[in-house]
C-alpha cells in the first residue's frame, strides 16, 4: 500500500481521541477555557450524559471574529503569549481542545468581546468549518457541543450509560470548582436538580467554604486543615480524619496550581502519610492544593493534563507527608464525629419496634435453645434479688478533669470500656485499642530516636532486578540504610543486600527488594519497608498494652485518658478504627428524640 | 543510697512483692517497686492501688535513702545472679538510676522518684486480732473456689469474713457465685468480736494463700470497714475491701432437707469424673438417681453418647432423681476432709447441702441443674 499524507480532518479526529476521550473530558477542556478567559460565572448544561448536548456559558473576555475563526484551527491558542512552555500559568496551552471537539461533534461558538457591540458565531461540523456570521449574545462566550462523537461512531460504542457519563462530567466540574472558589458555577443536567456554587472569596476561608459546598459539610467536621511550606512550594487544604476513610480513592482531590491532577507522586505521598493510620484497603479523603513556581513543574506530559512532572519530586513528597502528618497529629484528639452519628443511627434502629416480641423481664437463668437439649444451672433464689446496697462501681467525678478533652473517668464497663464524662457529653473508650496506640507511638518514637538495629547477613543476598530499578534503588541506599537495610550495587542489574532490619526477624530479602523496586515508580521507595517495620511495631505494642478484661482503677483510667490527650493520633488504633467515641449531649438528646 | 545484702533474702522478698505489680500499666510508677533503706534494713513495697505488700529484710545500710525501679526487671536480674552472691545497691544523689552490683555483674536501672509512689494510706484500723496461719489458710482454702468472677455482682467477688456472735462465737468465711456457696469457720479469736463484716477481694485472698509458708506462725489481722491488713512475719499486706453489702446468705442454706445420702468420698468423686467424660463442654450435668442403698450416676450427651455407673451408698429415703454440674460437684468433694461425704437433699429444684461426716465447721450448698 502506498504511503500517503492523512487528511486534515482525519488528523484532527485522531488527535481528538487523545484529548476528548468522553464527554467529561470535553466539559473539562471547555470549563478550563472559560476560566482562562477570566470568567466570573460559568454555567454548564448537560443533556444525554453530555453526548447529546454540552453547553458552557461564561462571562469571560470573549473573542474577536478573527480570533474566533482561528480558535477552531489546530494548534491555535491565545494562551502562550511568549512562546514559553517553561512557565505555564494557564490551565490550557496546547491549542487542541476546540479543533478536537470540532472534529468529532457539531460545535457552535457564540462570543462577544468585552466592549464590542456585536456577537459572532461559528459552526464546525465533524471537522468542517463554516464561515463566521453575526449573532446575538451578552458579553462572554457560549460554547455548544451537540452530538459528540457523531463523526467517530467507534468511540460512541465505548460510552458508558448516560447516568455514568453525566456523573463523570459533573465530577470534572466539581474538581475545577474546588480549585477556583472565586468563580460561581452552575451545573444543570437532566434528571437532577440544578446545582449552584456561589462565588466565594479567593482566600483560605473562601476555599473552605467552597469545599463544604462541593464535598458536603461532613468533611468539614471530620477533617483537619493542612498547611505547609518548603522552599517556595506551599500546600493548603483539608485532610480527612483516618476514622473518616473511604473504600476507594475517588475522594482524593489534588491540585497543582489550580489544575486538578491524579499524579503518582502526590497519591503516593498521601498514602505514605496515612500508612499507619489506615488499614490497607481504606483510602483517606483529602483536598490538597499545591502552589509551586510554574517553572518547577511540567504539565505538558499528557494531552489530558492530569499528570504532571515535578522537577524535584522528593521535595514535594517530603512536604506533603510532613504537612499531612503534622495536621493529623494535631487533629488526633478528634475522633470522627461520624462515630457518634453512626451510634445514634444504630441505636435508633434497635429501640422500639424491633424488640416488641421480648419483654423486659430477664429470665433468672440463661435458657439454652431447646435443640441443644442441655440442662440449665439453677441459681439461689435468695441471691437473685439485688443486694440492699446496689451501688454500681462508679467513680466520684473530679470536677477539674471535666474540662479536659477526654473528661473524667466515671466507670469501667465489661472490664473493657471506660466511660468518661465531659462538660458537654460523654466518652466511651476502648481501653485496649487506646493503650495499644499509645505504646505504638512510643515504640515509633524510640525507633526514630535510637535508629533501627541492623542484622548483618552471613551470606549477602544477591537480588537480580532490571538495570534501571537496580540503579534507582542504589541511589536511595542512604535512605534505606536509615531504615536498617544496607544494599550496594552488584554488577549492572543486581543489588547486594548486606544488612537487614533486625526486628523483621527472618526476612526474604529478595521479595523485600523487589517490592521496593516496584514502588520506586511511584516515588514511594521506602514505603514497603516502613510498612513492614511498622507492622512489627504494631504487634509488639499489642502485646505490651493493657488488654480487654483487665480491671482498671479510677487513677489508671484517668492516667490513660490524659496519656491519650498527649499522644499523637490517639483517636484511632493502628488499623484506623476509633479508640474512642464521643457522644455530645445533643447526640444523646437525638437518641431520645428530644431533638 | 548504699546497701549490701544477701541475694537469697532479696530474691525471696521480691518474689513476694513483685506479684502484685501488673505487667502492663497505664501509670508508669505502678510498674515499679519502692526500695527504702533504713536503719532497720531494706524495705520493699509494691502496689496495684488496691493492694500493697511491704516486706522488710535485713541489710547492711551504709547510706539511707529511697527510690523506685521496675519491679519485674529488678526481680529477674536478682533471680539470675549466682546463688550466695552479695548484692550491692547504690543510687547517686540525683536518684535517676539505681546501680545493682554483684560479683562482676553490674546493672543500671532507671528510677522514678519515690515521692510519686502511691500510698494506700490505711488510716485507723481499730479491730485487731491474731490467727494461727494454718487456720487462716484453711478458712481461705475451703471457700476460695466459690468466689464469683462476675463483675456486675462485685459484692460477690471476694470472701465475706465476719464474726458470728451466737452461743459459741466464731469467725466465719463465706463465698458464693450464686450457684454454690462455701462456708468455713473458726472459734472467734480474741479481739475479733464486734468487727464489721468485710468482703476481702479475690486477688488479696490469692496473695494470702501464697504468703502463708510457715503454718505455725501467727498472723496479725487489723481491719476497718474499708481496709484490712495482714502481718505475717516480715511481710505486711494491706488491701482495700470491697465496698458493698454481702447478701443475706443464711437464707440459702437449707435447714429442712430430710433425705440424707452418705457416700464414700473418693469413690463418688472418681465416678462423677468418669461419667462426665462423655459430656460436652457446656452444661456438664451429671444425673444422680437414688433408690434405697443404690446411687446411679448418668450422663447423656446427644452429640456423643452416654455413661452410667452404680455405687452402693447409705440412703434410706424415697427414690429421687437430681442433676448437678459435675465440675461444681468435684470442686466441693475436693474440699471435703473426711472419708465420707454427706449430702442432704430435698427435691430436684432446691439447694442441696454437702458436709463432711465429721464435725468440721465447713459446709457447702449446691444448686441442682434441671435434667
Amino acid at each position: 500500500m502506498p504511503v500517503r499524507q492523512l487528511s486534515e480532518i482525519l488528523i484532527n479526529r485522531i488527535a481528538a481521541g487523545e484529548v476528548v476521550e468522553r464527554p467529561a473530558s470535553a466539559v473539562k477542556e471547555l470549563v478550563e477555557n472559560a476560566l482562562d478567559a477570566g470568567a466570573r460565572r460559568i454555567e454548564v448544561v448537560l443533556s444525554g450524559g453530555g453526548s447529546r448536548l454540552i453547553r458552557i456559558t461564561d462571562d469571560g473576555a470573549g473573542m474577536s471574529p478573527a480570533d474566533l475563526s482561528l480558535a477552531v484551527e489546530r494548534h491555535a491558542t491565545s494562551k502562550l503569549a511568549d512562546e514559553n512552555l517553561e512557565s505555564i500559568a494557564t490551565l490550557g496551552f496546547r491549542g487542541e481542545a476546540l479543533p478536537s471537539i470540532g472534529a468529532v461533534a457539531r460545535l457552535t461558538i457564540v462570543t462577544r468581546m468585552k466592549g464590542a457591540d456585536s456577537a459572532w458565531e461559528i459552526l464546525v461540523e465533524g471537522g468542517k468549518k463554516h464561515p463566521v456570521k453575526p449573532a446575538a449574545l451578552g458579553e462572554g462566550t457560549r460554547v455548544e457541543v451537540r452530538d459528540l462523537f457523531f463523526a467517530t461512531p467507534a468511540r460512541m460504542k465505548f460510552m458508558k450509560t448516560e447516568r455514568a457519563e453525566t456523573q463523570a462530567a459533573i465530577e470534572a466540574v466539581r474538581r475545577l470548582a474546588l480549585s477556583r472558589p472565586d468563580v460561581a458555577f452552575t451545573i444543570v443536567a437532566e434528571d437532577r436538580a440544578p446545582v449552584t456554587y456561589a462565588a466565594r472569596t479567593d482566600d483560605n476561608e473562601g476555599r473552605l467554604a467552597r469545599m463544604a459546598d462541593v464535598l458536603g459539610g461532613e468533611l468539614r467536621e471530620n477533617a483537619v486543615a493542612v498547611q505547609g511550606e518548603r522552599e517556595g512550594v506551599g500546600v493548603t487544604g483539608l485532610a480527612g480524619l483516618p476514622t473518616f476513610s473511604k473504600a476507594n480513592s475517588l475522594s482524593q482531590y489534588l491540585f497543582v496550581n489550580g489544575r486538578p491532577v491524579r499524579d503518582k507522586v502526590l497519591i503516593g505521598a498521601v498514602r505514605a502519610a496515612y500508612a499507619d493510620l489506615l488499614h490497607g484497603d481504606r483510602h483517606p479523603v483529602v483536598a490538597l492544593f499545591i502552589r509551586i513556581d510554574p517553572r518547577e513543574v511540567d504539565v505538558n506530559v499528557h494531552p489530558a493534563k492530569t499528570e504532571v512532572r515535578f522537577r524535584d519530586p522528593g521535595l514535594i513528597r517530603g512536604l506533603l507527608i510532613r504537612a499531612l502528618k503534622d495536621a493529623l497529629g494535631e487533629g488526633s484528639m478528634r475522633s470522627s464525629s461520624t462515630g457518634a452519628d453512626r451510634l445514634v443511627a444504630f441505636a435508633r434502629r434497635h429501640v422500639g419496634g424491633a424488640r416488641a416480641g421480648s419483654t423486659w423481664r430477664g429470665s433468672a437463668a440463661p435458657a439454652f435453645a431447646p435443640g441443644f437439649a442441655e440442662e440449665t444451672q439453677q441459681a439461689f433464689d435468695a441471691l437473685a434479688s439485688p443486694s440492699t446496697d446496689a451501688r454500681a462501681n462508679v467513680v466520684p467525678v473530679a470536677a477539674e478533669l471535666l474540662d479536659r478533652p477526654l473528661g473524667a473517668a466515671r466507670a469501667q464497663l465489661h472490664e473493657t470500656y471506660i466511660v468518661a464524662q465531659t462538660r458537654d457529653g460523654l466518652i466511651l473508650v476502648d481501653q485496649h485499642a487506646a493503650h495499644e496506640r499509645i505504646v505504638y507511638e512510643k515504640l515509633k518514637a524510640a525507633l526514630d530516636r535510637d535508629g533501627i538495629r541492623r542484622q548483618i547477613l552471613l551470606v549477602p543476598a544477591v537480588v537480580e532486578l532490571d538495570a534501571n530499578d537496580a540503579a534507582n534503588l542504589v541511589e536511595r541506599a542512604d535512605d534505606l540504610a536509615k531504615l536498617g537495610l544496607v544494599i550496594e550495587a552488584f554488577g549492572g542489574s543486581a543489588v547486594l543486600v548486606r544488612e537487614v532490619p533486625a526486628m523483621l526477624g527472618e526476612t526474604d530479602a529478595a521479595s523485600l527488594i523487589r517490592d521496593l523496586a516496584d514502588h520506586l515508580a511511584e516515588w514511594d521507595a521506602s514505603l514497603p519497608l516502613e510498612r513492614r517495620l511498622l507492622a512489627v511495631a504494631s504487634s509488639m505494642s499489642c502485646h505490651g498494652s493493657v488488654r480487654a478484661g483487665r480491671r482498671l482503677k479510677p487513677e489508671e483510667m484517668n492516667a490513660l485518658l490524659r496519656e491519650m490527650e498527649a499522644t499523637e493520633n490517639a483517636g484511632q488504633c493502628n488499623h484506623g478504627r476509633p479508640t474512642y467515641v464521643e457522644l455530645k449531649l445533643e447526640d444523646i438528646e437525638k437518641l431520645f428524640g428530644r431533638r | 543510697m548504699k546497701v549490701t545484702l544477701e541475694r537469697a533474702e532479696l530474691v525471696k522478698a521480691l518474689a513476694h512483692v513483685h506479684r502484685v505489680v501488673e505487667r502492663r500499666n497505664t501509670i508508669p510508677i505502678l510498674a515499679n517497686v519502692l526500695i527504702r533503706a533504713t536503719k532497720n534494713g531494706l524495705e520493699l513495697k509494691a502496689t496495684d492501688l488496691d493492694l500493697e505488700i511491704v516486706e522488710t529484710i535485713p541489710a547492711e545500710v551504709k547510706q539511707a535513702s529511697a527510690t523506685t525501679v521496675p519491679a519485674h526487671m529488678f526481680y529477674d536480674i536478682v533471680r539470675k545472679l549466682p546463688e550466695g552472691a552479695q548484692v550491692e545497691l547504690q543510687s547517686g544523689s540525683d536518684k535517676s538510676a539505681l546501680q545493682v552490683r554483684a560479683g562482676r555483674s553490674r546493672f543500671t536501672l532507671q528510677a522514678l522518684p519515690e515521692t510519686d509512689f502511691p500510698d494506700l494510706a490505711a488510716g485507723e484500723l481499730p479491730h485487731k486480732f491474731k490467727v494461727v496461719a494454718a487456720d487462716l489458710k484453711r478458712l481461705v482454702d475451703k471457700t476460695q473456689f466459690a468466689i464469683s468472677t462476675e463483675e456486675t455482682r462485685y459484692y460477690l467477688n471476694g470472701i465475706y469474713l465476719h464474726a458470728v456472735d451466737e452461743k459459741n462465737a466464731r469467725l466465719r468465711a463465706v463465698a458464693t457465685d450464686g450457684h454454690r456457696l462455701a462456708q468455713a469457720e473458726l472459734p472467734l479469736p480474741k479481739g475479733a468480736s464486734g468487727m464489721p463484716g468485710v468482703i476481702v477481694p479475690r486477688k488479696t485472698v490469692a496473695e494470702i494463700q501464697r504468703l502463708i509458708e510457715d503454718a505455725g506462725e501467727e498472723v496479725e489481722i487489723e481491719l476497718s470497714p474499708a481496709k484490712i491488713r495482714f502481718s505475717l512475719g516480715s511481710v505486711v499486706l494491706t488491701s482495700k475491701l470491697i465496698d458493698g453489702t454481702f447478701p443475706d446468705y443464711g437464707r440459702v442454706i437449707p435447714t429442712g432437707n430430710d433425705k440424707t445420702l452418705i457416700v464414700d468420698k473418693s469413690d463418688f468423686a472418681a465416678a462423677v469424673d468418669r461419667v462426665s467424660t462423655v459430656s460436652s463442654e457446656r452444661g456438664r450435668a451429671v444425673k444422680l438417681s437414688l433408690t434405697s442403698g443404690k446411687l446411679t450416676l448418668s450422663v447423656t450427651n446427644p452429640d456423643s453418647g452416654s455413661a452410667t455407673e452404680e455405687l452402693e451408698v447409705d440412703y434410706g429415703s424415697e427414690a429421687l432423681d437430681i442433676g448437678f454440674n459435675s465440675r461444681y460437684l468435684l470442686d466441693i468433694t475436693n474440699q471435703l476432709e473426711g472419708d465420707k461425704a454427706r449430702l442432704k437433699l430435698a427435691d430436684p429444684g432446691s439447694p442441696t447441702l454437702l458436709e463432711d461426716s465429721e464435725k468440721s465447721g465447713t459446709l457447702y450448698v449446691l444448686m441442682p441443674m434441671r435434667v
